[in-house]
């Protein structure tokens, strides 16, 4: 339990990462030293993606003594250089390379969902870090819907403290899922936070301040929040955590090389379904790199599409997927927001985006006509986004630039709803291909009668939020947010592509260690839960030591 | 007509679904710098006298959509035109000063910028707009100049036909119409909305590093940001309804 956590500046014991940041430059130091490995050097894990998942590995396994070496598509950030308080100017901090999307209800990609680069999305996530709830790991058990994870809420427990504690997280001691308190204290909230407030609470919804991972007090050499509202363009401050600050500085201190500008697009496996390496794209020109294990680290589109197009001996339909299950029970979050409208200036662009949030709807109330939940949270879009949310309530021209001046008057809220997994929504090869000859993933998407129900009841409570709290107007988009699943966990290679170890199925040596890895979602932001999920497996990886027998589904199940 | 923006009553839904929206005309004119049209509600702001507080790398791609309006490379002479008049039309920029839209879809075209996601059966969205272009004219029937040379009613006919999906024939047969409007509606109001000009008119606070902001409540302010005026100058007011 944390009941004794000392609110502020404590640092995590087991990573640097804050006090080897510059206290006035904003890029990693140390890259000038980083060392590198040759391509015939075996290196004991090479990682594919440097975001939330294979940040956090690298960091856990060069401190733990292994030789890592990462492969990431996108650049090695410098905030003070690459990136801009603008939201048109940020479109190159996004994966904008084409993918496919189809279905009866297509998830638009890029700048929604889609990050590259070192730090990977959480470069422009907003910043909400909650835990998932304990019954998200048995929603199966249950409610009858989804399905049970092979690992509990309690086998990642301790993995959330550590890394609440190293991005860190600040908000409100939190009363839902697993009660639990923070590291650092609530930020100060924005108008258009305190109009959400008291219509929640008018309406009976209690909400809460956080949690976000925006460092609210002195953090090693991170410095304080100045509220300037671009967090989705990228942290100019380094005051949100991404990988890039919480845990590369540590790796590369530990030795780990951070390789960019290296496209993966092939694992390379034996006839004895070991991997030896990866193959990679670096300007243009095909290269392999040699290693004693492999970890896919590249989120629910990328880890798919690089399986399903790595094929070798004992896998001719991509590795892992031998039973047809890569790239499905792929998930998204409905994600409506509801915008209301005030008599005062709230000014919204104020602030982090992410200010306040609730959890009072997460579960499953029978009552509702449809099994688990949704949270809700301010969402503050700038002006571009706000203009999206115009347009998506039917308004062009006069009526268009009316709403648009109106800009600061309104207040917005975001319901994430718990989209439930299905076989169908998943990821394959299209047969286009991109400048490398590597097949453009196509994702296709439907949801199903429990996620329309759920979308449509999330939205109406906002509404009731709204008009509780007095708004004279209110304007409404539809949208999704997030992903995760495609190469889900589980108890057989009939249900799953990973083990609960994150062992691809049918391999010795390959690992999935990202948000793609999850059969369930909750109505939580996944990226705490991706790293904690890559903690958890860095620990049990051990020191220096790869099984080299996969763990059979009765070894594995329920073990921490 | 004064407005009191306390109340809602200009908001088009609030003042009901037959009623057009409130005419810009009797906002304000902006006194300090520029907004599209020059209307606005923060006629003293102007958020370009805020460059010395933005970072460097901020300031050059803000103050490029001023200064460096790129040429047109990626659309027709013909093509242009007729997006042109769309894009006027969805903006509802009816007068000079204009943001120069269409400049800056083209250079986002011409460059090959992807949103990172295609439509299964649509083109690339750079094809989409030519086809839109086309399917404009096409739908503006057999006058000479197409959609642009459609007096202002047909138009509107045209793009709220284009907007609820009910455009046959022609260039539209290869397209699935409601994912084109949300292909070039989306180019359109991330150009216009990206503009400083634009930012003066909406009282936005524009890039906030590294100065940052310090007054967050409701109703409050910095002290650099803008009020919002409630009464047109009276003067120009009186002029252009004919009244003196």
């Amino acid at each position: 339990m944390t009941a004794h956590l000392l609110k502020g500046a404590i640092l995590p014991r087991d990573n640097d990462s804050a006090r080897l940041l510059h206290p006035t430059r904003r890029a990693v130091p140390g890259r000038d030293r980083m060392r590198r490995y040759a391509g015939d050097d075996e290196v004991d894990m090479l990682i594919v993606g440097c975001g939330a998942g294979g940040g956090v590995l690298a960091q856990r396994l060069a401190r733990a003594g292994w030789r890592v070496c990462v492969l990431e598509r996108g650049p090695f950030w410098d905030p003070e250089t690459d990136w801009v308080s603008d939201e048109a100017g940020s479109a190159h901090i996004y994966w904008n390379d084409e993918r496919i999307i189809g279905g009866d209800d297509p998830v638009e990609m890029g700048k929604n969902n889609s990050g590259h680069g070192v730090g990977g999305s959480m470069v422009h996530y907003a910043g909400y870090t909650p835990r998932f709830h304990p019954s998200d790991f048995e929603t199966q058990t249950r409610d009858g819907v989804g399905a049970d994870w092979p690992i509990a809420y309690g086998d990642l427990r301790g993995d959330y403290e550590d890394v609440e504690r190293e991005l860190p997280v600040a908000g409100q001691d939190w009363p839902w899922g697993d009660p639990h308190s923070y590291p650092h204290a609530p930020h100060p909230v924005c108008g258009a936070a305190e109009r959400a407030w008291e219509g929640a609470l008018r309406h009976g919804i209690e909400m809460r301040v956080g949690p976000v991972a925006i460092a609210n007090g002195v953090f090693g050499n991170r410095p304080h929040c100045i509220y300037r509202g671009f967090c989705l363009q990228g942290c100019k401050v380094n005051a949100k955590a991404s990988p890039l600050v919480t845990h590369v500085p540590d790796a590369l201190a530990h030795g780990a090389e951070i390789r960019t500008g290296c496209m993966a697009v092939r694992v390379e496996v034996d006839r004895s379904r070991r991997a030896h390496g990866v193959t990679y794209v670096h300007d243009d020109r095909e290269r392999f790199q040699r290693a004693a294990a492999v970890a896919v680290c590249g989120y629910s589109i990328e880890s798919p599409r690089l399986l399903l197009n790595s094929h070798g001996p004992g896998f001719p339909h991509g590795v892992g997927n031998g039973d047809d299950q890569v790239g499905r029970y792929l998930m998204v979050q409905g994600a409506p927001q509801v915008a209301g409208r005030f008599p005062e200036l709230l000014r919204m662009y104020k602030g982090p985006p992410p200010e306040v949030s609730s959890e009072q709807f997460y579960e499953t109330d029978p009552s509702r006509g449809f099994a688990r939940g949704f949270s809700i949270q301010t969402v503050s879009p700038l002006p571009i986004g706000w203009a999206e949310h115009v347009l998506a309530d039917g308004h062009i021209g006069a009526a268009l630039r009316e709403y648009m001046r109106d800009y600061n008057h309104w207040a917005v809220l975001g319901a994430l709803s718990e989209l439930l997994p299905q076989p169908g929504n998943r990821v394959t090869l299209a047969d286009e291909t991109d400048a490398s000859g590597m097949p453009l993933a196509r994702f296709d998407y439907t949801q199903c009668e429990n996620d329309r129900r759920n979308i449509a009841f999330a939205k109406q409570t906002l509404h009731d939020i709204w008009e509780s709290a007095g708004a004279q107007d209110v304007l409404t988009i539809d949208r999704y947010a997030h992903l995760v699943g495609g190469c889900r966990m589980g108890t057989a290679p009939d249900n799953s592509v990973v083990d609960a170890d994150h062992r691809v199925w049918g391999t010795d040596n390959v690992f999935v260690a990202d948000g793609s890895v999850m059969p369930t979602q909750g109505s939580a932001n996944p990226a705490l839960t991706v790293m904690a999920l890559a903690s958890r497996l860095a620990r049990r990886l051990g020191r220096k030591h790869v099984a080299t027998r996969p763990r059979t589904a009765a070894a594995s199940a329920r073990t921490a | 007509m004064a407005h009191d923006f306390t109340q809602a009553h200009h908001l088009p839904k609030v003042r009901g679904e037959h009623r057009r929206p409130a005419d810009p005309y009797d906002l304000p004119r902006q006194r300090r710098g520029t907004t599209p049209q020059m209307h606005g509600r923060y006629p003293d702001y102007d958020v370009l006298e805020q460059t010395d507080a933005w970072d460097g790398p901020t300031r050059a791609v803000v103050l490029a959509r001023i200064h460096d309006v790129p040429d047109r490379r990626f659309f027709t002479e013909a093509e242009a035109t007729t997006l042109g008049a769309f894009c006027d039309d969805v903006l509802a920029q009816d007068s000079e000063p204009r943001i120069p839209v269409l400049a800056f879809v083209d250079a986002k075209h011409a460059a090959g910028q992807t949103e990172g996601y295609r439509y299964a059966g649509m083109p690339a969205d750079g094809e989409t707009w030519r086809l839109v272009a086309r399917g404009l004219d096409d739908a503006a029937g057999d006058g000479e100049g197409g959609y642009a040379s459609a007096d202002d009613e047909r138009r509107q006919e045209i793009v709220n036909a284009f907007r609820g999906g009910g455009l046959r024939g022609g260039p539209w047969d290869d397209l699935a119409i409601s994912r084109a409007w949300s292909v070039v509606t989306r180019d359109l109001v991330s150009a216009f909305y990206a503009h400083p000009w634009a930012w003066n008119e909406i009282g936005f606070g524009g890039p906030a590093y590294p100065r940052g902001y310090a007054r967050m409540g409701v109703g409050l302010s910095e002290a650099w940001e803008g009020a919002e005026a409630i009464d047109p100058d009276p003067v120009p007011d009186v002029k252009r309804k004919g009244y003196e």
